[in-house]
């Protein structure tokens, strides 16, 4: 399986290690109300489904970022990366 | 008064040199290694007079050689300085960035082809999970070779570097050698 690393191009998906939803980015507020709540539904509650997904992925053995990678669980096809900061900096831009 | 002996990365008192067929393998402890990393918003800058390389690049001039490791980072050789504090050298280039001693964390490996870029083509081949025909002239990049963690630097055609963690060169130098000699005939 080969990743398209948004830097490095097309990379062996053996240099990566899988950390999993993607969503993990999303970090709740940790000063609001409702935060105990949210930080539950944040440390155990994931989406498991079957086709596509957003995960993140780390290239250990390669340049050490974070990437958010599309992938089909249903048929293993990749359908994008992008660099988990790049996602986590327009997630912060469009919450502003 | 104990005297001691400077010893190399594979414990001898000189480089290690083994030949198979076409490909050299040469340890080489005189090359010195630096980080370079940008602090938050820095804009790049260019270390004695070179421009920094692209991402999967290494760029060489004089006797210095940097290679691209991740986002604003980047690792710096300089040959034949490894007894001295090239860290030190480099950080007073780029005072605004973070500079880091990394000699004696990587040792060397320089590999050479008596027959030009085929046997380093084929090496790399039996070695490693990249694009091979892709991995010309100028190309760096980090990679893992027999579980071990590596830097691959194509510093010509007929030549290749690897860098590996310093603990561990003995037993990348096996893994390279032993791949080198099944290669002998070709």
């Amino acid at each position: 399986m080969l990743i398209p690393h948004p830097l490095l191009g097309l990379r062996d998906a053996q240099e990566f290690t899988y950390l999993g939803d993607a969503n993990l980015i999303n970090r709740p507020d940790p000063n609001a109300p409702n935060a105990e709540a949210m930080f539950c539904d944040y440390v155990f509650l994931r989406d498991n489904p079957a086709g596509v997904h957003r995960e993140l992925w780390y290239h250990e053995q390669g340049d050490r970022s974070w990437l958010v990678v599309t992938r089909n669980t249903v048929t293993h096809e990749i359908l994008g990366a992008e660099l988990a900061s790049d996602v986590a900096l327009a997630h912060r831009e469009g919450s502003k | 008064m104990t005297d001691l002996t400077p010893i190399t990365a594979l414990g001898g008192t000189i480089a290690r040199v083994e030949t198979f067929g076409a490909l050299s393998l040469t340890e080489n402890p005189a090359m010195a290694l630096a980080s370079l990393a940008l602090r938050k918003g820095q804009s790049v800058p260019s270390p004695f007079g070179m421009t920094l390389p692209e991402p999967g690049k290494w760029t060489k001039s004089g006797a210095i050689g940097v290679y691209w490791m991740a986002k604003d980072q980047w690792m710096v050789e300089a040959e034949g300085r490894a007894e001295e504090d090239f860290a030190r050298v480099l950080k007073a280039e780029v005072p605004e960035a973070s500079v880091t001693e990394q000699t004696d964390g990587w040792a060397a490996i320089e590999i050479t082809s008596s027959k030009g870029a085929a046997p380093i083509k084929a090496l790399l081949e039996k070695l490693v999970n990249i694009d091979a025909g892709a991995f010309t002239q100028g190309s760096a990049l980090r990679t893992g070779l027999d579980h071990m963690s590596v830097f691959l630097i194509r510093r010509a055609e007929d030549r290749l570097a690897v860098w590996g963690m310093r603990s561990s060169t003995e037993t990348l130098w096996h893994a390279l050698a032993v791949a080198a000699r099944r290669l002998e005939d070709i």
